[in-house]
């Protein structure tokens, strides 16, 4: 097996259907159709999933153009293995809400941890500096 | 360089003068975009390109002529179409990056074959397109050129009532957060309005100037296009999976290839602020811009490949009046951003829709939910979707936008990362991946021979194979023109530090160093001299490497830099005999004098090596002494054992002489000489590697001289006598032992002592 370098390794995979995980953390899965050197990446038919627990909820979004440097992983997805999950899919409207569920308890368990540690005289890092969305 | 005889009159002609004037100069400008963006950057011919242009302006103009539709007049264009398809020829066969390694490297991948004869490869093989060409041009068509007739028969058009309802109920992206917000219809503040931008893309953007406008496709081709969706409609199609299309019906499995180049050129734009389009993309862009596109308005063209090559217009305006004004002074620039805007995919929508009015939220829910649902049921049922490989491979290629990416510019794409990995020498510009790769061979050869375990296949990186050539830079320079023109560019940058390695005169140096103190000077010369050690081990690389007649210049050039070190280790000035081993001492007190020591003793010839060898046993218990806190002198232990291999008794008898300082005078009540190396690891050790070696040298060597081996048979009868007097507590632990030793001292000793050296020895081993 020989492979290119960089990017170039990636036009065997091109029109193969793929999960693309992205910095900020989403989950987009869809089929690669272009890619350049910079590993800007096309996806056709693409669905934003979204995981909370065992379920999962897929948005559909269309045609994505990814900006390369937002790809932290990359991987063609088994179509044999892809209906042998053991999670649950749910509606969008479900899945949105126990995702807006899920943020309001990390918050609130959050907010507490910090209090508790403002008591005992320590501080921590806010979480809103670093560089989530 | 063709003329229109019909066009005479036309102003262009002036600026085809021009052109041709300046035509020698070509090749000038040319050379001036290679070294300005890099070789490859702008591959494109830009004259040729511009030639283009305005022959296509001309066939505009002439649409409007009296004469006759431009479509009939066959004599009159006939000849310039022939010029135009040569030239689309050579543009399609022109690669951008001719590099041999890279071409190799890429063709070794056959393209896919894809179906169809006309659409198979017009781009890639220039052959085909003579093949097509002929027939096409010479008789049914004579003015209209493949392109042409491979367009689908329909003006890129889109028109809104016809695309997908979901679209428009979707909200998009920018859409008010006001709860209850009005229909997504509402247009967002600082887009574009859809419903103008779209419909009118045809005439704003392609055509900027409705004067120059030839009939459109639609007049001149009025067959019904019935199904068939135009391009526009097909960079639209992507959208309406959300109602569950996943691969449209009404359009046929195979895209043209025009179909597809058009689909990705509404693509390109998109992709454009995602990173920089790639010249292929260029290329092709100008092609479909070269050829007499008959809805493609030149303006649209330099607007949109000028904006991006900006060469074409910019020399334009450079060298003669231009025929229309540049694209930044249209009323409408198209720039790559208003393309964007217009383009922008009309179903992005935020995540979450909770700023929704719930009403809103519910339609929206129920119709995703339905969309979902045709989604999964036209997919083969999310649940059994795709049950077998077989079935993924049968659904690529049942893909209508499979391939959207083209063998071209997959090409390009491996190209130009293959680019990245050509070098004129690996090891100096990739020094640890060529490092890893060959210990990752070496332990793919041990796994093999070892034969343990299933063969693991191991991935291999393609890299290009040749060189590259020298990139000689030359500035360009104009008649007339005033101080230089170009100063840098991607291959010779400019120079921001001038820095200038002064060397200093000798004299300075060694009055300098006489200030110094010793150990600084000493310094000095381990690091001279380890880059001298570096250089030397350079020299098998790159004898490998040269062609059979440089070979005896290195050979003399690597001796040469051998002797340097020598003179260097020993600190031997030049008219000096004698030398001390002062020098020697100071190098070998430091540790990293030590491991040069080390490196250094394979490569110095068999007198040099055994020289520094003796001077090593002369003063072993001074650089024990010195060694005690470094303990790296047990590194030396290999070299030298590979040194003793070669030399001969004479030598390892005076060697032993050295390290025992046998025979010593009566005087002295103990040898203090011995009693330290015995008492250090490293030194007994090295006594032992050196009496093995005079063992083996005796037992193997029957006739030696007489002298000799009385002298070694005196030695080693004084040395087993210290070797017995010595307590066996004050003896260190040697890093090993040789197996002859027993042998060597029963020569010399009666049975009662051996076994006694031998307890001695044995317990040696056991505590080891």
């Amino acid at each position: 097996m020989n492979y290119m370098p960089g990017t170039a390794s990636l036009i065997q995979d091109i029109d193969k259907k793929h999960l693309v995980l992205l910095r900020d953390g989403r989950t987009l899965i869809g089929y690669l159709r272009s890619i350049d050197q910079f590993a800007n990446l096309v996806l056709h038919q693409t669905v934003e999933r979204i995981h909370v627990g065992k379920k999962y909820g897929d948005i559909p979004r269309g045609i994505f153009v990814v900006r390369g440097e937002n790809v932290v992983l990359l991987g063609e997805i088994d179509l044999e293995k892809e209906s042998d999950t053991p999670l649950q899919q749910v509606s969008i409207e479900e899945i949105l809400e126990e995702q807006r569920v899920k943020q309001q308890a990390k918050q609130e368990s959050e907010k507490l941890k910090v209090q508790a540690l403002k008591e005992r005289g320590l501080s921590v890092p806010r979480a809103d500096t670093l560089d989530e969305y | 360089m063709f003329r229109y005889p019909s066009l005479e009159d036309c102003p262009l002609d002036e600026d085809e003068d021009a052109f041709q004037a300046l035509g020698e100069e070509d090749e000038d400008i040319d050379q001036f975009n290679d070294d300005t963006f890099g070789a490859g950057a702008v591959d494109d011919d830009w004259q040729e390109a511009h030639e283009r242009l305005a022959e296509l302006e001309d066939k505009a103009g002439s649409g409007r002529e009296p004469d006759g539709p431009v479509g009939n007049d066959g004599d009159v264009l006939g000849d310039p179409e022939d010029a135009l398809a040569e030239r689309l020829t050579r543009l399609v066969i022109d690669s951008e990056l001719e590099d041999p390694a890279i071409m190799q490297a890429v063709h070794t991948r056959e393209p896919p074959q894809q179906p169809g004869g006309l659409n198979s490869s017009i781009w890639d093989s220039s052959a085909v397109l003579r093949r097509i060409r002929g027939p096409l041009l010479a008789q049914e068509m004579p003015s209209v050129s493949v392109l042409d007739y491979a367009l689908p028969q329909r003006p890129p058009q889109a028109r809104d009532e016809e695309r997908d309802p979901s679209e428009r109920a979707l909200p998009r992206r920018s859409s008010s957060p006001i709860i209850g917000s009005p229909p997504v219809r509402a247009v967002p503040i600082g887009t574009p309005p859809k419903q103008a931008a779209i419909p009118n893309f045809n005439q704003q953007i392609l055509c900027p100037k409705p004067v120059h406008i030839r009939a459109t496709m639609q007049q001149r081709y009025p067959a019904p296009y019935g199904e068939r969706m135009s391009p526009n409609q097909l960079c639209n199609v992507p959208n309406s999976s959300l109602l569950g299309h996943p691969f449209p019906h009404s359009v046929s499995p195979v895209l043209t290839h025009l179909q597809r180049a058009q689909l990705l050129g509404g693509a390109q734009v998109k992709l454009l602020p995602a990173g920089r389009m790639s010249p292929s993309q260029f290329a092709r862009v100008s092609g479909l811009v070269g050829s007499p596109l008959p809805s493609v308005n030149p303006k649209l063209l330099q607007g949109r490949v000028g904006q991006m090559m900006s060469p074409a217009g910019g020399f334009r305006a450079f060298f003669g009046a231009p025929p229309a004004p540049p694209p930044s002074q249209l009323p409408h620039p198209p720039g790559p951003g208003s393309h964007l805007q217009n383009l922008r995919s009309p179903q992005m929508f935020r995540p979450d829709t909770t700023h929704l009015h719930p009403q809103h939220r519910r339609l929206l829910h129920q119709r995703q939910q339905q969309n979902r649902n045709q989604h999964r049921s036209l997919n083969g049922s999310g649940g059994d979707r795709g049950g077998h490989r077989s079935s993924h491979q049968e659904q690529i290629r049942k893909d209508p936008y499979a391939n959207l990416m083209l063998q071209r510019e997959k090409d390009w794409v491996s190209k130009i990362q293959m680019m990245q990995l050509q070098s004129t020498d690996p090891y100096l510009d990739d020094y640890y991946y060529q490092n890893y790769f060959q210990k990752l061979e070496k332990l793919a050869a041990a796994e093999e021979v070892h034969g343990d375990g299933p063969k693991k296949e191991r991935t291999k990186l393609i890299t290009p194979q040749v060189a590259k050539l020298e990139h000689t830079y030359k500035p360009v320079q104009f008649e007339g023109s005033l101080g230089k023109l170009t100063v840098s560019s991607v291959n010779n940058p400019r120079k921001m530090i001038d820095a200038v390695v002064t060397s200093r005169s000798e004299d300075d140096e060694t009055k300098e160093k006489q200030v110094r103190d010793k150990r600084r000077q000493t310094l000095v010369t381990i690091e001279k001299t380890y880059s001298l050690l570096l250089d030397v081990e350079d020299y098998e690389r790159r004898y490998l490497l040269s062609l059979e007649g440089e070979r005896p210049a290195l050979m003399g050039e690597r001796k040469q830099k051998i002797c340097d070190i020598y003179d260097n280790l020993r600190g031997k000035a030049p008219g000096q005999d004698r030398l001390s081993d002062d020098h020697f001492m100071q190098i070998m007190c430091i540790r990293k004098g030590k491991r040069l020591v080390a490196r250094i003793l394979p490569f110095l010839a068999p007198e040099q090596a055994a020289d520094v060898l003796m001077a090593t046993a002369r003063n072993l218990p001074f650089l024990i002494k010195k060694d005690a806190q470094d303990e790296v002198l047990p590194c030396l232990l290999r070299p030298f054992s590979h040194v003793l291999y070669h030399l001969p008794l004479g030598t390892v008898t005076s060697l032993v002489q050295q390290l025992t300082n046998l025979p010593q005078s009566a005087a002295a009540p103990t040898n203090l000489h011995l009693t330290a190396v015995l008492q250090n690891k490293f030194g007994l050790s090295l006594l032992y590697l050196v009496l093995s070696r005079g063992e083996e040298l005796q037992s193997s060597d029957t006739n030696t001289e007489l002298m000799q081996d009385n002298q070694w048979t005196e030695l080693m009868l004084m040395a087993t006598r210290e070797l017995l007097r010595i307590p066996q507590g004050a003896l260190a632990k040697p890093v090993s032992i040789p197996s002859n030793l027993i042998s060597l001292f029963s020569r010399y000793v009666d049975q009662q002592k051996l076994n006694l050296l031998e307890t001695k020895l044995h317990l040696v081993q056991g505590i080891r």
